[in-house]
């Protein structure tokens, strides 16, 4: 109701259902455009699909996240279990896809026994590995034997019965995601074709003839038959870019309606575009990781002069132009149990970094700190070595880059031989999901190597919690036992911001930083 | 010239399985891993899945079974498979129309910038505009065409506002204008400073003296006689700047956002897409065998003198 107050004062007629479609070829709303980077549209099935504001304008999951961070029923009616291990899933009625099919238990089953199925190769599929019977669709060797998750039951044509391998009292947040949403019975018949043109059940549908190949912009036309809150513009460009930058000069040339800024474009944006730009933290942190299996590492003491050397305030400030927040914490407050001061060495004191090394027995030798291959990490990390070298008085100091699919496999191979700088976004708007990702001991995003007892003990506390409030208290208190033993030092929480056309209003960002389309408004 | 045309169309196929396996090679020793990029990083590829993406894309045969499974694939004109599973073939059909205008704007900058330049500085030699000629070239080639590309960008684009910054929707040509423009910087100062050597090689001949002794005007003793057969080595250099000119589509497509086959060679770089990366790149040299075929054969008629056989 409040998205069409905002509509009404923009004389915008669409909400509620009962616009004029007056004028034939103007629709009500306006149109607009966007640029994105290309990886936004690369996939369009859920289980390819990366998490971004174009999937999440196609496609409605059965949750969503509000604009406070709360999971709220999408398609459901309601997300129950007494155990968190088992779930019933009610869904609510008059849902349709864009061609008409009604959205019903089974498109949410289809959907996503096709991406866990592995010889489909879906990019999602992992996120169903909590799902009981997703094993059997993913072994070790060999072709799997069955094409179905035995832990997704239909039991009437809005009812869904789901089993996990272990309770997870997050799951409604889990059940938000993208590769979460369904898929009608249409996809099945041509996968490869529906990635290009899918039929949602979203507020926004793709236009014919979709994404053509080696093309990049799609055309996004609002689904009238949506039960939810409709979409505000008639229609949506979407165009990509290969990165932020020209996204950013294509709008400084009025070429596209909105862009995402970042670095420093950024800066350029709040000193140019100030009442045009809208930033939010993003619901993600920037670390500095120890690689937990070098000796040198080994003791506290280290770990935490490093972190007590580096002085977060000076980057923000100075490199980043205020354009982040430095972090004491996993995860800025965007998100359920997020901005704790979890993180006692992430202050700056150099003069304790230097005793605290000093007792641990010194620095001998070199030291190689690592990151990724992107200008703003480069530019962070040649900050942090010349922090480390004057504060702890670490005189031999390289710096090594690769791209990001190679550092990941070498971390996790234990083939890096020093601290690197990381970038970690939570995988749903909850800290179990933060905590999770960096310190769980089967997580693949777990790069520093931690394992800890007492932390595994609270998430399992965490993930059986019958309230949500449990739930969140063993989450926090996990992820305190992770950052007393310090397997990474926070650094900062980035800010995402994004910069639109003046003709544009109700531009808003999610907790990851994406424009949400619907709530743009066109003047 | 009929056995020198089939002599020379023969010796593109060793080029072109040469060049192909060379490039093949390259790709497959791009470090890191296609499954995982494919998969994004952070996430989890289970080894079925893994398995499945190895096979569907013969990753686990070793490289010459691959590369072998790869050349007859493109005998029978069959290009692949992308990592987004589309033929790279449709995406070749919808990247080369963009490249072509791209390259055919910047082809004809050179030849008129770089000749009308040339014809000017050897008219006249030694006095500021041959001076002003030849110190503009050696400014230009001073600095990185992708650095000139993003400060006209800024400046004609955003500042100014005359061009459109990126992207095709202006049409043709002027959403290529100033891309042209870029591109054809690599080549204007070589094509000027080898029209002037040429011009005054040729002014002082025997055949020019000849022609001038007949009696012939000043401006056609220039037009038929010096610069007829001044243009032999300025043909030659715009055949090879083709090459060049491709090359520079990569990083020029990608600053201004034309999805031609520049762009989407340097977005499979970054994705490990072999399939298309080969493909484009076996595209690419197959059209430089073609022009420089083309440029040889321009030679007989621009200069009677060679004789192709």
């Amino acid at each position: 109701m409040a998205l069409c107050a905002v509509g009404a004062l923009a004389a915008v007629s669409a909400c509620g259902g009962g616009g004029t479609q007056a004028g034939g070829a103007t629709a009500d709303g306006g149109s607009y455009s966007i640029g994105v980077p290309t990886w936004y549209i690369a996939h369009l099935t859920p289980g390819r699909a990366g998490f971004s504001g174009v999937a999440d304008a196609i496609w409605t999951p059965l949750t969503q996240v509000d604009r406070s961070g709360k999971v709220v029923d999408a398609v459901a009616r309601s997300v129950r279990s007494t155990d968190q291990r088992h779930w019933t899933i009610t869904l609510k009625s008059g849902w349709k896809f864009q061609n008409g099919e009604p959205v019903t238990a089974q498109s949410f089953a289809d959907s996503w026994n096709a991406a866990a199925y592995a010889p489909n190769t879906m990019a999602n599929g992992y996120l169903f590995a909590g799902i009981e019977g997703y094993a059997a669709l993913n072994p070790p060797d060999g072709k799997p034997t069955t094409d179905k998750l035995s832990g997704v039951r239909v039991t009437g044509t809005d009812t869904l019965e789901v089993t996990l391998t272990r309770p997870l009292s997050t799951f409604p947040y889990v059940l938000a995601g993208t590769a979460f949403a369904p898929m009608p019975k249409a996809a099945f018949k041509n996968l490869a074709g529906y990635d290009r043109l899918p039929i949602g059940n979203g507020p926004y549908q793709v236009a014919a003839p979709g994404l053509a190949p080696g093309g990049q912009q799609i055309t996004l036309k609002r689904f009238d038959g949506y039960p939810g809150a409709k979409g505000h513009a008639a229609q949506i460009t979407v165009k990509t870019y290969q990165t932020d930058a020209t996204a950013f000069t294509s709008f400084r040339s009025g070429a596209v309606d909105i862009a995402t800024a970042s670095g420093n474009d950024l800066s350029t944006a709040s000193r140019t575009y100030a009442a045009q730009l809208v930033t939010s933290p993003t619901a993600a942190v920037e670390y500095l990781g120890f690689p937990l299996w070098d000796r040198r590492f080994a003791d506290l003491r280290v770990r935490q002069a490093f972190s007590l050397a580096i002085d977060r305030k000076a980057i923000v400030d100075s490199l980043l132009q205020g354009h982040a927040q430095p972090a004491a914490g996993i995860a800025p407050d965007v998100i359920a149990g997020g901005g704790g001061t979890d993180c006692a060495a992430c202050g700056y004191d150099p003069a304790r970094a230097r005793q605290l090394l000093a007792a641990a027995g010194g620095w001998h030798g070199s030291l190689t700190l690592w990151t990724k291959q992107e200008p703003e990490s480069q530019t962070v990390l040649e900050a942090i070595v010349n922090q480390l070298r004057t504060n702890l008085g670490i005189t031999s100091i390289s710096l090594k880059v690769q791209p990001t699919d190679q550092i990941y496999p070498n971390l996790l191979a234990h083939k890096t031989t020093g601290p690197f700088l990381l970038y970690m976004g939570a995988a749903y708007p909850n800290i179990y999901s933060q905590d999770d990702q960096l310190f769980g001991s089967s997580s693949g995003t777990n790069v520093t190597g931690y394992k800890s007892a007492g932390f595994d003990a609270l998430m399992d506390k965490a993930a059986a919690a019958t309230t949500t409030a449990d739930g969140l208290r063993f989450a926090r208190q996990a992820g305190r036992t992770a950052m007393a033993d310090l397997p990474l030092a926070p650094l900062y929480y980035p800010v995402s911001g994004a910069v639109h056309a003046k003709r544009l209003s109700g531009v808003r960002l999610g907790y990851l930083g994406d424009v949400d389309l619907s709530s743009v408004t066109v003047r | 010239m009929g056995s020198y045309l089939l002599r020379r169309v023969l010796l593109m196929v060793p080029v072109l399985v040469g060049t192909t396996f060379v490039i093949y090679a390259a790709v497959y020793a791009l470090p890191g891993d296609p499954v995982q990029s494919l998969a994004g990083p952070g996430h989890v590829v289970t080894p079925a899945t893994a398995a499945a993406i190895r096979a569907h894309y013969h990753l686990d045969d070793p490289f010459l079974v691959q590369y072998w499974h790869y050349v007859t694939g493109l005998a029978h004109g069959d290009f692949g498979i992308d990592l987004n599973n589309t033929p790279v073939s449709a995406v070749i059909t919808a990247s080369w129309p963009i490249t072509v205008k791209l390259a055919a704007l910047t082809w004809v900058i050179e030849a008129v910038a770089g000749i009308a330049l040339g014809c000017l500085a050897a008219l006249r030699a030694g006095r500021p505009s041959d001076l002003a000629v030849l110190g503009g070239s050696s400014l230009i080639l001073g600095v990185p065409y992708f650095i000139t590309a993003y400060v006209a960008q800024n400046l004609l684009g955003v500042k100014l506002g005359w061009f459109p910054v990126s992207g095709t929707d202006a049409g043709w040509p002027l959403s290529y204008l100033v891309p042209a423009l870029c591109l054809a910087l690599l080549g204007v100062p070589e094509i000027s400073r080898l029209t002037r050597a040429s011009i005054l090689e040729n002014l002082g001949a025997d055949f020019v003296v000849t022609a001038t002794a007949k009696g012939l005007s000043g401006t056609r003793v220039l037009l038929r006689h010096v610069l007829r057969t001044s243009l032999v080595p300025v043909v030659s250099m715009l055949g090879t700047n083709l090459g060049y000119l491709l090359s520079g589509t990569i990083l020029i497509e990608g600053i201004f956002n034309l999805p031609g086959l520049g762009y989407q060679v340097f977005q499979s770089v970054q994705q490990h897409d072999g399939p298309t990366v080969v493909g484009i790149s076996t595209l690419l040299v197959l059209v430089f065998l073609f022009v420089n075929l083309v440029v040889d054969l321009l030679y007989g008629v621009l200069d009677p003198r060679i004789r192709l056989d």
